[in-house]
């Protein structure tokens, strides 16, 4: 199963000239720790401190360069940035006009810097753990979950669901193309004409499911893919993660 | 509904990991001890059909727009509580880690949302009371209409508490909560229409799926949704609590002309008071002098009184859990000689 995940062609597409980012983020379990740090000393950054958020764009800037990952996937992604930060970004736009400064003449109201910092801890938090994801085989992030105690049946799952996902996908795909040569326009588009489609896809799921279990009962499948015991941090990891985490600090105290 | 990572505060970010976390790893407990395998490679395909289900679109009659299954609920109806909370849970940390939607820090906050509500409230508690069990179409189609759309309300009521606890937006909690309330009531009437549609096709078609899963939700869950009222009581409603003094302290000003008795300066009393404002880190359900004065005075929402609450709440959980461990301990080793 895992040699099967590791050469897989799902929709999580990675890029595959990038540089291993364990020359900087050190193993991947290190790599996972030091993301969720840079996520938190990034939004422990005050509301009103723009510098402060554009400092933290070191972190995914230095990884995307040094690990030469494809800089378009995740400007991509970065462009489909939810809708819904966008419209709390422009709330305070419109309900802080206080005037906190002015540079060359232009006065700059609260919520324009506070709804900057909004949009501005998006694309880093996103840049950053995008570089991370995208440089990392997801079956060697589900292990350094395992690593991380999270529980074995989550483990599974997630393993589980990226290896099929990409199978449904193409079903899905299929079922959709298929209705809208046969649709012309919005007919046979409604709701209650989509929801047996739905059915469908659900049954066709089903035996799926059931073939995959027997096969995988077949080859001693014993409720568990992930099975390997979680080995303590070593003194290199707690290296690595102790120099982000300093470097974080120290972006914090100067911005 | 995915809350960004943007709009949250580290405390309250992190608060919905643990309480999350707690989740997941309290499922996987109970569907490990259930030791049924089968269902494990039902739940990783089921997870990959809500991926797939939401590529297939249909029109929102009278309004132009398209809309998807979000499948909570279905996931529910299929798996069972602690099955579909795992499912939700492994969909979700898949759409955050590779398709940026929703943050790593608000993952704790999207898994309590989207998967903690239908799963664990709507499911058991609306879904199951009311069409739970029934063959009739319309029983099925009042408990899956009412189910989607509570948990859908309950994880956008949910979100307007994250953000504004957060403190990061500059949305009045009243306007913000009239937005988001009647957009998901709109949006949980189509769920439960869709969801309704593919019971029913399935009841037709391959009714053995829809008999009921093993794993009730037992007077555990009662607990956890006291727990969850207890948080947003203390967290939320404090805020709201009369700045009246209370009846003692009313009876003392009515005798002394003071609200509260006059130190006693004696050795004791002194180091015990001293000792009291150091290990109070929330002193009179507030935070110390020095951060009081960022709270707006116009708005009832305090931070101060809000993590009171929930500290309160979680200590007494706490204090009442371990008496209860110990108790039961004691009673067995009793039993046991």
């Amino acid at each position: 199963m895992r040699s099967r995940l590791h050469s897989d062609d799902s929709g999580t597409a990675r890029h595959e000239r990038a540089t291993p980012v364990s020359l900087f983020l050190g193993s991947d379990r290190s790599a996972l720790i030091v993301t969720v740090l840079f996520v938190f000393s990034l939004l422990s950054v005050p509301k009103f401190n723009l510098p402060g958020v554009i400092a933290f764009g070191t972190f995914p800037l230095f990884l995307m360069f040094a690990t030469r990952l494809d800089v378009n996937i995740i400007v991509k992604r970065l462009l489909q940035i939810s809708p819904f930060v966008l419209f709390m970004a422009a709330g305070n736009l419109v309900l802080d006009r206080n005037p906190v400064m002015t540079i060359s003449g232009i006065t700059f109201s609260g919520g324009m810097i506070s709804g900057t910092v909004i949009v501005a801890k998006t694309i880093i938090s996103v840049a950053g753990l995008l570089t991370v994801t995208l440089c990392i085989p997801f079956y060697r992030i589900c292990s350094a979950l395992e690593s991380l105690h999270v529980p074995d049946l989550l483990v599974t799952q997630l393993i589980l669901l990226e290896r099929y996902s990409s199978v449904l996908h193409k079903e899905a795909q299929a079922m959709q193309k298929a209705r809208d040569i046969r649709s012309f326009g919005r007919r046979g588009k409604g709701l209650f004409r989509t929801a047996p489609l739905l059915g469908s896809l659900l049954l066709r799921t089903t035996v799926r499911a059931e073939r995959l279990y027997r096969s995988m009962s077949a080859r001693g499948f014993d409720g568990r893919l992930a099975s390997r015991s979680p080995a303590n941090m070593s003194p290199q990891e707690w290296k690595t993660v102790g120099l982000w985490t300093l470097f974080f600090l120290v972006l914090r105290l100067i911005f | 509904m995915h809350m960004s990572d943007s709009l949250l505060s580290p405390v309250v970010g992190g608060t919905f990991w643990i309480a999350s976390g707690a989740l997941i790893g309290y499922s996987a407990k109970i569907i490990t001890e259930e030791n049924d395998n089968s269902k494990t490679a039902f739940m990783g395909v089921l997870g990959a059909f809500v991926f797939a289900a939401q590529m297939i679109n249909f029109t929102i009659p009278g309004t132009g727009s398209s809309g998807h299954l979000g499948g909570g609920l279905l996931l529910a109806i299929l798996l069972g509580p602690y099955r579909a909370f795992i499912t939700l849970a492994s969909v979700l940390i898949i759409q955050c880690l590779f398709f940026a939607d929703g943050g790593l820090l608000a993952l704790g906050c999207n898994i309590f949302n989207l998967a903690f509500f239908p799963a664990f409230i709507a499911f058991p508690f609306i879904y199951r009371v009311i069409g739970g069990g029934s063959a009739s179409p319309e029983k099925l189609a009042f408990g899956s209409l009412m189910a989607a759309t509570a948990g859908l309300l309950m994880g956008a009521l949910s979100v307007v508490l994250q953000t504004v606890l957060s403190g990061i937006t500059e949305l009045p909690f009243g306007t913000f909560l009239l937005f988001m309330l009647p957009v998901h009531l709109a949006i949980g009437i189509v769920e439960g229409l869709v969801t309704w549609g593919v019971l029913v096709f399935i009841a037709r078609t391959e009714p053995s799926l829809l008999v009921p899963s093993g794993t009730a939700v037992h007077p555990r869950s009662t607990f956890a949704l006291f727990a969850v009222l207890s948080l947003l009581v203390g967290g939320v409603l404090s805020w709201y609590a009369s700045p009246q003094p209370d009846g003692l302290e009313w009876s003392i000003a009515k005798v002394s002309g003071s609200s509260e008795f006059r130190p006693v300066s004696e050795p004791l009393h002194n180091a015990l008071a001293a000792l009291q404002q150091k290990v109070a880190f929330l002193p009179d359900y507030g935070f110390k002098s020095t951060t009081e004065s960022l709270r707006n005075p116009e708005s009832p929402v305090n931070a101060g009184t809000t993590l009171s609450g929930i500290v309160g709440s979680l200590s007494v959980l706490a204090a009442a859990g371990t008496i209860g461990l110990l108790l039961g301990r004691k009673r067995t080793e009793a039993e046991r000689q």
